[in-house]
This record gives structure tokens, sequence and C-alpha cells, in this order.
């Protein structure tokens, strides 16, 4: 019973989506379709507190219930919430079938719950599949786009080239260990050491993990991806699919001591710096938010890395609070980008140029843009500076002067496109063809939820001790 | 709480202005100095207390994991600096209200100089590092804004972009520096910092510590070879020049040395650092200066100067050069906001700054005239004006420095020559601009400027003299003050007067005085001299270095993010490579302590067989229909690998699912063209090749290590346990159905679902069957082959006896309710493909989803009936019979649960199945209506 209790979540999701997926067979009605996912979304919310009392409890030997499963239960949710209702004002005006979305979602969400909580590879294997195959075909939702089913085509070949080799290096981790759950694989690595066998499989996995969190040179497909896929699914991708890959590859790494062997180290070490300057390097030219918003993602998935790279005193809390305020800030600014193509009609208005002097006609999601742009580039007062701090913090402390030096610089360059996207909303208006934003787009659920995330960013940024706190709370459980 | 007040203030002045009109602009420079005007008094109400000695000081804390208070403190340095900002601020807001022409957004620009005066006031007040830190980005942010005040202009958008590279960069790098001092000392608390000196320089973590802070104050303060970012910051409108340059933004780098000068200072590394760059910024800064041509340049290069000289004196570890640096940052901040302004009135007057078009000046403006005159003669150390007493004080200090040993005469020699350079640019900054001659080319005709615009000047330069005459009795007080704050120790003691006698400094004043007229009439062999240097404009370069960064990231992103999904599974799979490569080559053998097997004949023919197969479906994936056989005869050998390896059922199960794969492929065949076009050229099949063979042989290899190694697995506990506890010999299904028969029911729930999830989900969708393929070419019309047709009529009735046979003997032998579930679906799908879906259905009238249902149903009732009898939730029991010709029956109550399996393996699949043919409709719908 504690067990059940301790997965409600999940389970409470699962039975959305076959709700949902009945519901849509006996009779298509969008509207109810999406109350019902949101319904269904927050009993889940709500009893990731139920599973909060039971934790931390193993729950048969493939998932675990414990703060950092929690934790990221609680991102992950809120993150599809989001998506949700973004989606919800996106597809009003889509021809052809709209309520799967809400069903691709829910199966989505529940494989991302699933992920955080898995302590064995099979879990983790099959919840990433569930994770990612709803993802393809959110993608490519809006498949009359010639972008979007590029989009979905590309995600879906190079995702599965990515679990053969996830798979390859979890068999041959098997077969020198014996052991399949974290546990047992950390102390079978631990007591082998450097074994040039389980490093590869390591590297493997890690290739496998690393191109789902996009980072160089697993990265090549965010940027085309992001830019075809209709927003609400790009948002998803980039929310919650990375924070559920990272929570796993966290757990992995703690539960393994054995990962700390020099070679996989500098390794990680690499890939983390090469990705914080080729995200914001590749960032600085590019002429669409979509993309740009891609590379972004790249970099700071590159920071974190950091963080786990030195998986050592504050690392875990970093990662959390980086986690945090990454999420927040990229739904905020993915949301805006949905609301501004929305109702759907045709590709998503993400081209800088349909920016330009957005003030003068939207000056409420003018501030909000600005805020979650400041938030990206870690301007104080913001969520993203607190993050910032925690890795710059993180990485002085271990003395990694390299990858201190990889955040600050790239930083700084990431600086300049953030602002440049800045300018661009307050710069005055040419007489160019303009997508806008619904009138009474503040009314809308949509309009609350991005509104609700950009005063959160600065409230977080202003008073982030209770977000500290639970991050806290969540890392020591 | 009047120290929060004194921050506070400005910053809601920052939201007071835009509560004003750009029409109503007395009123909106009015609103914007209300707040500075009352933080002002707030200040000096303050002075007497913190002269006397007292530190006020304020803390809340707020966000404790961080380290961060909001902690406030105004000792005598912050005194000093808050007198200046708030002082030249208010000057400022005056004097930008005459300049501001009618069509800048005059409510914008005092918004943005309030938010900068803040973030300034919060540097100098602060009393806790990241605090500091925070309000140091803020400044970087707001100047931003303010030099790209003037936005359609690309010099601002340039300048400005490039000042908060260059002090974006350095905040950050102080960020790291100032968390390092922080993990030293185990706290942010400002004063806790000042007073742990010495565990600060005995940590070996004190050099990456000084060196990132001092990174962040240098590129703020403009030092070498930081500087080129200030001369391109003069895009400016003037007033903003005025404040940020002379008396705020590059003195954030000069007041953090002063401010941490008590925890860094009086190392080796702090000398020379500091004070070599000080010394060397001084010169390269005041030969600029001399040279340039346009009078903000000038300016700019001669505040480069500056700044240098002040840092060289904060680095000279001695009390009394502490004392002169900050001096010189009062005397500087005022001679120089004067400087700039009169700057901007000759630019507003005229309508150039170019030196050479400007002279004579003084007949058109004679107050301005003598204004510059006396603020430059400040600039050049004239005697009985107050740059001539800090400058004096920082000869003397040369004199007596321990830097450089042997060679510490040079110290002194070189700020001479500093001073004579100053002394020179001084007046040539006076004398072209305002007298040599009349002004040619002018593009309006110069007049006085108005008394309000000249009125900032004229307070300065009395500034200037006051302190000039009387040091004594109107700087010693705060100096000293400042100076005890910024040794944190009582500062020597300060004899401020214009004469000390006959002595070295004096004499070095004199040659500087002497030296710098020299210098300017001989100027003209100087620039001849300069000429022979191809110019370099530190724009173009850093603009040069911008656009070689985007080239190059054009060139990052043309060749690695083409779009092209083949270029990315390259890099993926060179990665992979890469990594397990290099893992492999730590290695010594790939072989284990495993035997090889002998290879028997048929094995060697099965596996030629494959590989034929393999590479034929690759070679002939243009012609669609043979690399479909060819990928089946690759399926169909893998399935009988299983067999011959021992495991029959996986063989059963591959072969079934292998047929039910290749018909969903033909099905999705006949509606793609027959052909795929050639897309790879020669050198792309080579190189996919090349790296299809490596990897193939990475894989190879770890296969080979894999096998060759003994394996501990699962597997042994079930064959053990399989007779005994769940009644069967076949391990597979007894594994299926007893001892993991919750996660199968589970499955075919899951598999029922689906299926239903597919069968409703179709409905809508309408393929239209193509009556040509795309090269015109008609399909055959005999759509159901005879013979096809009657072979399969026949085989029905047989397949369906096995599949009931494989049924049955499952639970010992291989086979199962699964196996047979897919023989069945098989069979009948076969029905469908030979007879078409109108056929079959007439003749199998029934529909599937209560069969896949009832399996599930089944399956779930057994389990329940476990229960009846008192056990848990899907005990099986069995029991033996015989049953003649099959042989020895084991009737378990799995066999219920595996009838179940059937059911809704059967009803799914041809759920799925059927449907998927049945989308089709032959009636395909004109063209015309196709578009419409």
């Amino acid at each position: 019973m504690t067990s059940l209790l301790a997965l409600s979540p999940l389970i409470l999701v699962c039975a959305t989506a076959i709700v949902v997926m009945l519901a849509i067979a006996w009779r298509r009605c969008y509207d109810l379709t999406a109350t019902l996912t949101v319904i269904g979304l927050n009993l889940a919310l709500a009893a990731q507190l139920l599973a909060w009392w039971q934790a931390p409890l193993d729950v048969t030997p493939l998932l675990t219930v414990d703060g950092l499963s929690i934790f990221g239960g609680v991102l992950i949710l809120v993150a599809t919430l989001a998506c949700a209702t973004l989606g919800h004002a996106y597809l009003e005006g889509a021809r052809g079938p709209r309520e799967e979305y809400y069903l691709l979602l829910l199966c989505a969400a529940a494989g991302g719950i699933a992920l955080v909580s898995s302590r064995h590879l099979a879990s983790l294997f099959f919840s990433l599949e569930l994770l990612s195959m709803p993802l393809y075909g959110m993608l490519a939702y809006t498949y009359r786009e010639r972008g979007a089913l590029e989009a979905g085509v590309k995600y879906m070949v190079l995702s599965a080239a990515a679990s053969a080799f996830l798979l390859f290096g979890m068999a041959l981790l098997y077969a020198f260990t014996g052991h399949l759950d974290f546990a047992g694989l950390g102390g079978a690595l631990a007591s082998a050491g450097g074994d040039g066998w389980l490093l590869a499989g390591m590297g493997m996995m890690l290739i496998g993990l690393g191109f789902k969190l996009s980072i160089v040179p697993f990265h090549l497909w965010t940027p085309d991806v992001y830019e075809g896929s209709p927003a609400p699914a790009a948002t998803f991708l980039a929310s919650a699919s990375k924070v559920a890959v990272l929570v796993v590859l966290l757990r992995l790494l703690q539960s393994a001591p054995a990962t700390q062997d020099a070679w996989f180290h500098s390794l990680l070490a690499v890939l983390a710096f090469v990705t914080m300057l080729v995200g914001n390097l590749l960032a600085l030219m590019q002429q669409d938010l979509k993309r740009l918003l891609g590379y972004s993602s790249i970099a700071h998935f590159g920071y974190l890395l950091v963080a786990l790279v030195i998986n050592e005193g504050l690392a875990v809390e970093t990662a959390g609070i980086y986690l945090v305020t990454y999420v927040l800030t990229t739904l905020g600014a993915f949301g805006v980008v949905t609301l501004l193509s929305s109702p759907y009609g045709g590709a998503d208005a993400s081209r800088l140029h349909h920016y330009r002097g957005l003030f003068w006609r939207r000056p409420y999601l003018t501030a909000v843009l600005t805020v979650m742009m400041l938030s990206l580039a870690g301007i104080p007062l913001t969520a993203g500076f607190i993050g910032k701090f925690y890795i710059v913090a993180v990485g002085v402390e271990a003395s990694r002067w390299w990858l201190v030096g990889g955040v600050v610089a790239g930083s700084a360059i990431g600086l300049f496109y953030y602002l440049r996207v800045m300018v661009t909303l307050f710069l005055p208006e040419p007489g160019m063809q303009r997508r806008d934003a619904t009138t009474d787009w503040a009314q809308r659920a949509g309009g609350v939820v991005v509104l609700a995330l950009a005063a959160l960013v600065v409230l977080l940024g202003v008073y982030p001790a209770p977000m500290i706190d639970w991050v806290r709370l969540m890392a020591a459980t | 709480m009047s120290l929060l007040l004194i921050v506070l203030l400005p910053l809601l002045g920052s939201l007071l202005p835009s509560l004003s009109s750009n029409q109503r602009r007395h009123q909106c420079a009015l609103l914007t100095a209300a707040m500075p005007l009352i933080a002002l008094l707030v200040t000096l109400r303050e002075t007497p207390g913190v002269i006397a000695g007292e530190v006020p000081r304020l803390a809340f804390s707020w966000v404790p994991a961080l380290g961060l208070d909001l902690a406030l403190r105004l000792d005598g340095l912050s005194l000093l600096f808050v007198l200046l900002i708030l002082g030249i601020g208010l000057l400022i807001i005056l004097y930008a209200r005459h300049y501001l022409s009618e069509a800048d957004n005059m409510p914008r620009f005092y918004a943005y100089l309030m938010l900068f005066m803040t973030s300034m006031l919060g540097i100098v007040m602060a009393d806790n590092l990241i605090l500091l830190w925070m309000f140091w980005e803020l400044t970087s942010l707001s100047s931003f804004l303010l030099i790209g005040f003037w936005s359609h202009q690309s010099a601002a958008r340039k300048g400005a972009r490039m000042a908060l590279a260059v002090t974006g960069m350095g905040g950050l790098a102080l960020l790291a520096g100032l968390i390092l001092i922080g993990q030293i000392v185990g706290t942010f608390d400002m004063q806790t910092v000042l007073d742990s000196r010495d565990v600060i320089l005995a940590d070996p973590r004190y050099l990456p510590a000084l060196l990132l802070i001092l990174l962040g104050a240098f590129t703020k303060s403009a030092q070498f070879p930081f500087q080129f970012w200030l001369p391109q910051a003069m895009a400016a409108p003037t007033p903003v020049s005025a404040f940020l340059h002379s008396a705020t933004m590059v003195k954030a780098g000069v007041f953090l040395l002063a401010r941490l000068h008590p925890a860094l200072a009086g190392s080796q590394e702090w000398l020379y650092l500091v004070s070599l760059t000080g010394l060397v910024t001084m010169l390269y800064g005041a030969y600029f200066a001399l040279i340039k041509l346009d009078l903000k340049t000038i300016l700019a290069y001669s505040t480069v100067s500056h700044l240098g000289l002040i840092t060289m004196l904060f680095g000279l570890n001695s009390q009394m050069a502490v004392v002169a640096g900050l001096f010189h940052i009062l005397n500087h901040a005022t001679f120089k906001a004067a400087l700039f302004m009169t700057a901007g009135i000759v630019d507003h007057e005229c309508g150039t700054r170019d030196i050479r078009k400007l002279k004579g000046l003084w007949r058109y403006m004679p107050m301005t005239t003598a204004l510059a005159a006396i603020t430059a003669a400040s600039m050049a150390g004239f005697p009985l004006l107050n740059g001539f007493l800090s400058k004096e004080m920082m000869l003397a200090e040369t004199l007596e420095t321990p830097l450089l040993g042997g060679l510490a005469w040079l110290i002194p020699v070189l700020a001479t020559i500093g001073s004579i350079l100053a002394a020179a640019y001084s007046l040539r900054y006076v004398r072209n601009t305002f007298f040599d001659g009349k002004p040619r080319e002018l593009e309006k005709t110069p007049h006085e400027a108005s008394f309000p615009m000249r009125l900032p000047v004229l307070v300065l330069a009395i500034v200037c003299i006051i302190i000039g005459l009387f040091p004594a009795f109107s700087a010693t007080g705060i100096l000293t003050t400042a100076a005890d704050a910024a040794l944190t120790m009582p500062a020597p003691e300060l004899h401020l007067s214009i004469w000390h006698g006959f002595n070295l400094p004096l004499l070095m004043s004199a040659i500087a005085l002497i030296g710098g007229f020299m210098v300017y009439v001989l100027r003209q062999h100087l620039f001849t001299f300069h000429r022979q240097f191809p110019s370099r404009n530190s724009l173009a370069i850093f603009e040069g270095a911008v656009q070689r960064l985007v080239r190059f990231t054009q060139w990052g992103i043309d060749t690695l993010e083409n779009g092209s999904l083949q270029r990315y599974m390259l890099w993926v799979v060179i990665s992979a490579l890469a990594v397990s490569g290099m893992s492999l080559m730590g290695i010594e053998t790939l072989k284990g302590e495993l035997a090889v097997q002998k290879a028997d004949p048929l094995l060697i023919v099965g596996a030629a067989i494959t590989c034929f197969a393999g590479l034929a479906t690759a070679f002939l994936h243009r012609r669609r229909l043979i690399s479909l056989i060819m990928l089946s005869v690759v399926g169909l050998m893998a399935s009988l690998a299983f067999a011959r390896f021992s495991a029959p059922d996986l063989a059963l199960t591959q072969l079934a699912v292998e047929v039910v794969t290749v018909i969903l492929l033909m099905l999705a065949l006949f509606f793609l063209p027959q052909k795929t076009p050639k897309e790879s050229s020669a050198s792309r099949i080579v190189r996919d090749v090349l790296l299809a063979a490596g990897f193939g042989g990475v894989v190879a290899s770890l296969n080979y290590a894999l096998l060759t190694r003994p394996l501990n697995s699962i597997s042994d506990y079930f064959l053990e346990h399989s007779v005994s506890g769940g009644g069967g010999h076949n391990v597979v299904n007894v594994i299926l159905v007893d001892f993991r028969g919750f996660d199968t029911l589970g499955e075919i729930t899951v598999l029922c679902i689906a299926g239903i999830g597919i069968y409703k989900l179709l409905n809508r969708l309408r393929l239209f069957m193509p009556s040509s393929d795309s090269e015109g070419r008609p399909w055959s019309p005999d759509r159901y082959p005879m013979i096809l047709a009657s072979v399969s009529q026949s085989l029905l009735p047989m397949a369906l006896l096995v599949s009931v046979f494989i049924f049955l003997r499952g639970h010992n032998a291989p086979g199962g309710g699964f196996i047979a579930g897919l023989v069945t679906a098989v069979a009948l799908i076969l029905m469908y493909i030979a007879h078409g879906v109108e056929w079959a259905q007439q003749r199998l009238s029934f529909q599937y989803q209560p069969i896949a249902v009832s399996g599930v149903a089944i399956a779930t009732l057994t389990g329940v009936g476990s229960w009846a009898f008192g056990y848990p939730f899907l005990t099986s029991a069995f029991g033996h019979f015989h049953i003649p010709l099959i042989g020895d029956v084991e009737l378990a109550t799995a066999m219920l649960f595996d009838l179940g399996v059937y059911l809704t393996v059967v009803g799914a699949t041809l759920m799925i199945l059927a449907n998927l043919g049945k989308v089709t409709t032959s009636h395909r719908p004109s063209k015309q209506k196709e578009k419409a």
C-alpha cells in the first residue's frame, strides 16, 4: 500500500492518459480533453505530497521514491501543466485531430516521472523510451508544416540511434558486472576500478543520455527540432524531457562513484567545457528565437554538466537549483513564443523580426520575455542569477578553473545574444508583416501561466530562500 | 535606515521621470533631481558622524544560502564616493536638461541615469561582497543603456556593446574572485573580509583570487590592456560621459581596489601587478591623449591616464600613496566632469568636436573658455589648483617605492614623463580649441551657452579652486576619514598645503609643467613621428574580432548545422566511435577466459547468408521490394540462429513477429513509389561505408569480448525452479504465465488497450488506393492472385491446428499462448491479403475487440480465481493429464491464463492489422476535388 501511495503520481498520470484516450474514443471534445488532462496533472502534482510522506522508499527493484525523484516529478508535472495550458491556446485553431496532443503529452509525462524514479537500467531504458516516443508524435503534430514533420523525423531517427548506443552501453555494463540496478552497478564499478570495458559501457550510455540532453557533440538535432516543431512540443522537449534525463544521469553518477575515474571524469569535463562554448557561440548569429533558445539550452546544460562533473559538496543542490530556474525561465520564454503563434496558423512566429517592436504592441508580453532573457543571461534579481551563482560557486569551490573560465566566457557571450533579443523587442517597428498574440491573451489560461512564470522568476530572483530550502530538503532525502 | 534611503531614493527617482512627459522638460528634470537631492541631504546629515569616526551599518538577511545580505555601510570611503556621485549627479541632471535636444526622449534618459546612480551608490555602500557584485553588474547593464542611448547611431550601439562585453566579462571574473575570497574567509561580510588579510595572503588560492578580482577592476577602470573600450564609449551623450567616465563608472574599479586594499594589498603580487599596470596605463593614455583629434576622445584617453595614475598609487603598498590615490579620485572627478561638460558645450554650440576645425572660440564663449582653462590647468597639475596637490603627492610617493629594486629610479622618471604629457595635452585641449586663430568650417556660428548649462561647470571649477587654495580646510577631513576606511587603521597624518618648501617633488612638478609646454610647442614632430605607425582603431579591431568570430560561428553553423540528417548522424556515430574506440585502446586483449566454440559448416553457411542478405538490403535499398525480401531473410536467419542456439521459443516468437512486421512494411510500401531516387554521391558512399565498417568493427570486437567472458545471469534460478514452482518444462512460458504472471497480465492489458486505441484512432483515417505507381504504370488489376488465394485457404485450417498444438504443449515444450496467438493472427491476416478486406470480413463476421477484451478478462479471472481458493493473486495450480497423440498435458490454471494471452494477442493483432488494411478505399477522389 505504501508502495502504491509512493507511486501515486505516476499511477495518476497513467490513469489520466487512459481516461483521456477513452474519452477521445468515446467522443471528441477538445475542451473536455484539455480539462481532463489538467485535472489529472493537478491531482498527480498533489499526489507528490503523498509520495513525499512515504519517501524514501524503494518500490520494486526498478523504482525508488526519494527526494530526487519527487523533485524531478514536480518539475516535470509543472512543465507538463504549462505545456498543456499553452497547447490549449495553440491548437485551438488547428485543423484535424487536436485531442491526441494531450494523450501524447500525458504519456511522455508518465515516462518522465518514471525516469526520475528509476534505479535500474531496465526501468531507465523503458521510461526513457516512453518519454521519447510520444515526443516524436508531438514534434510532428502539425505535420502539414514541412518543418514540423522534418523535426519529428529527425528527432526520431537520431533518438533511435542514441537509444541504440544507450542499450549497447547497458549490455556491456551488464555483461561485465552482472548487475542492472544502479546500486549494484555502482558497487561493481567501484571494485572494478577503471576497467576499459566498463568505461566503454559508461561512455556509450553517456552518448545515449547526452543526446537527450543535447550535449555537444550530440547536440546537432536541437536547433532544427526546436525551430521546426510546434511551440508547445518544443517547450516540453526543452523543459520536462531534459529535466527527467538530467535527474536520472545525476542519480546514475551519484550511485556509481566509479564514474569518478579519471578518464571518464575528464571526458565529462571536456564535454561540459565544449558544450558551454559551442552552445553560446553558435547562438550568436541566430535569427530565429526558437533556434536561439535551442542553442541557449545547449549552453545551459553545459553549465549544469559542470555541477555533475564536480559531483561533490554543493553539486547536487546546485544542479537542483539550476534546473528549477532553467525550467521556469525556459517555460516562460517558450510560452511567449507560443502565445505569439497562437492560435496555430502556419509556421510559428519565431523569427526575430516577428518580435521587432513588440513592446509597442504588447508591452506586458514584452516585459515577460525581457524578464526571461535577463534570467537566462543570469542577471541579478532574476532566478537565473541564483543558478549561475551556484554554478560559479561550485566551480570555484572545487578549484576547477577551466570550467569556471568556460562558465564566465560562455555567460559573457550569452549576454550578447540575450541582449540582442531584448533590443529587438524595443526597436521602433517598421511596417513589416506581423504575427501577434490575441488581444485578450492575458485573460486566457496560457497568458496567466506565462505571467505567473515571469512573476515567479523575479520573485525567486529577489527572494530565493524558499526555493533553496526546498531543493536542499529534496537533496537531503 | 537612512542608509537604505540613500540607495533607494535614486531608484525611486528612476520611476519618477516617466510620470512626466517629453514635452514638460522642466518638470521632468525637477522630478528627477528631487530624489538625489534628498539623498544628498540625508548623506550630509550623516557626514559629521562619519567624520567623527562612526560607521553606520545596516544589515538584513536576504539569501543566507548564498551568503548574500542586504548590508550597507557608510564609512569614510563610501562617504567620499557617495558625495561625489550624488553631487556630480545633480549637476549632470541640470546639465542634461539643457543638453538634450527635443528629439531625445528625456524621461527615458533620466530613468537610465537614476538607475545607474542607484547601482553606483550600491557599489560604494555595499557591506557584503555579493551585494557589491550585484550592483557592479547593474552598473554594467545601465551603462550599456546609457552609452547606447542614441540607439540610431551605429557607433553608439557598437561602443555600448563593446563596453558591455569588456566590463561584463570582467564582472563575471570578479564574481569568481569574490566567491573565492568568500571561501577563503568563510563569509562574504565585508568587515570580516577586510579584517582577515593574513588569512587571505597565506592561502594558496590568493593568487587566482587576486587575478580574478583585478581582472574585474581593470576592465571596469579601463586599465591596460583593457583600456580600449573607454574611448569608444564616447559615442554616448556628453552628460553620460561626464558622469560615467569621470566620477562613477570607471571609478568603480579603483574604488574596488581601495575597498579591498586592506584585505588584498601587501603582497609582492599586488605590488607588481597593480602598480605596473597603473604606470603603463598612465603613460599609454597620456600619449594617446596628446595625439587624438576628437575633444571627447582626448578627454577619454586622459581619463585612462589618470585612472592609471590612481591605480599605480593603490599598488604602491604605502599608506600615504593610498591617501594620495583617494585625493586624486576626488580631484579627477571634479576637473574631468567639468572638462567633459565644456567639451559638450563646444559640441552643442559648434556641431563638431574635431580639434582641427575648432579654433579661437574665446571670441564667442569667453565664460566657457575661462572655465575650461581653469579646469584644464588643474588637470595639468598647475599650482593653486587641486590637481597640483594630488599630483605632487603622487610624485613624492613614486620616489619612495621599493618597486623594481635597483631600477626604482625608473618609476619617478616615468611618472614625471606622464606628468609632462598630461601638461602638454591639457594645454593642447585649451589652446587649440579656444585660442589659436579663428575657427574654420564650422557648421553654425557658435555663441555662449546658456547660464544653466554653464552653471555645473562653474560649480566644479570653484570646487577645484577652493580645494587648491585651502586644501587643509576643505579636503583633509573627508580624506582622512576615507583613508581610515581604506586602510582599516588610522591614516598617516595628512598635511595638505600648497607650499611644502623646495623639494624633489616640486622640482618634478616644475619639470612637468615646463616639459609639457615644450612638448606642446614641438608637438608637430611627435605627430609626424606618430604618423609612421599604421593607425589602429580599437573599435575597428574589436569589430574585426567580432566579425571574425561571427564568420567563425557562421562557418561552424554551416558545417555542423546544415540541416542534413545524415550529417548529424555522422557526428553522433563518429563521437560514439571515438568514445568506444578510446576505451578499447586501453585494453590489452579482446579475448576472455572462455574457449571459442567450434564453428560447424551449418553455422558458417548461416552466417554467410545473413551477411549477404544484410548487405543486399543496404545495397538494394533503392529497389524496395527486393530490399524488403532481403530484410525478411535477415529476420529468418535471426530466428534460425535462435533455434540453433537452443532458444526455440524465442525463434518461434521472432518468426511470428517477423512475419507481422514484414506485412506492415508491405502495407507501407504500397503507398510509396516503387524506387528510391539516387541520393548519395560516390564520395559520400565511401565515407558511409568506411564509417559503417569502423563502427561495425568496434561493435563486433565488443561483442566478441563479451561472449568470451563468463556470464552470470538470473536464468539459472528460473531453470531450477520452473518445474517445481510452475509445473512446466518450458521455462520461458513458465516465466510468462507463472513467475511473471502479473507482468504478463499488465502487458496483455496494454496490448488490448493499444489495439482498441489504434482501432479508434484509425477510425477516420482514409488513405486512397493508388491506381498507378509514381511513374504512371498501373498496378496489376488482378489484386488477389489465384494461387495465393487457394494456398492460403488450405493453409488456414492447418495453421489453426498448429496454433492449438503449440498452445497446448506450451507449458512444457516450446510454444505457448503468445506464439499460438501470433500464428493464428498471421494465418488470418494471410486471408485478408489473399482475398481482400471485403471478402474476408464477410466470412469472419465477428468483431475483434470483444476477443481481445475477453482475453484480458479470462486472464484476470484466473488470477482472481486463486483468491477464491484463499491463495494470493495469480497463484497457479496444476495437474497432469494424458491426451492421446499430443502426449502428457499438464493442465495448470496457468493454461487458462495462457488462453487469455492467446485471445488477446489474436484480437489485438487483427484489430490493428486488419484495420490498417481497411483504411484504404479503392475509391479515389478526382484531383480537382483534392485541391478544393
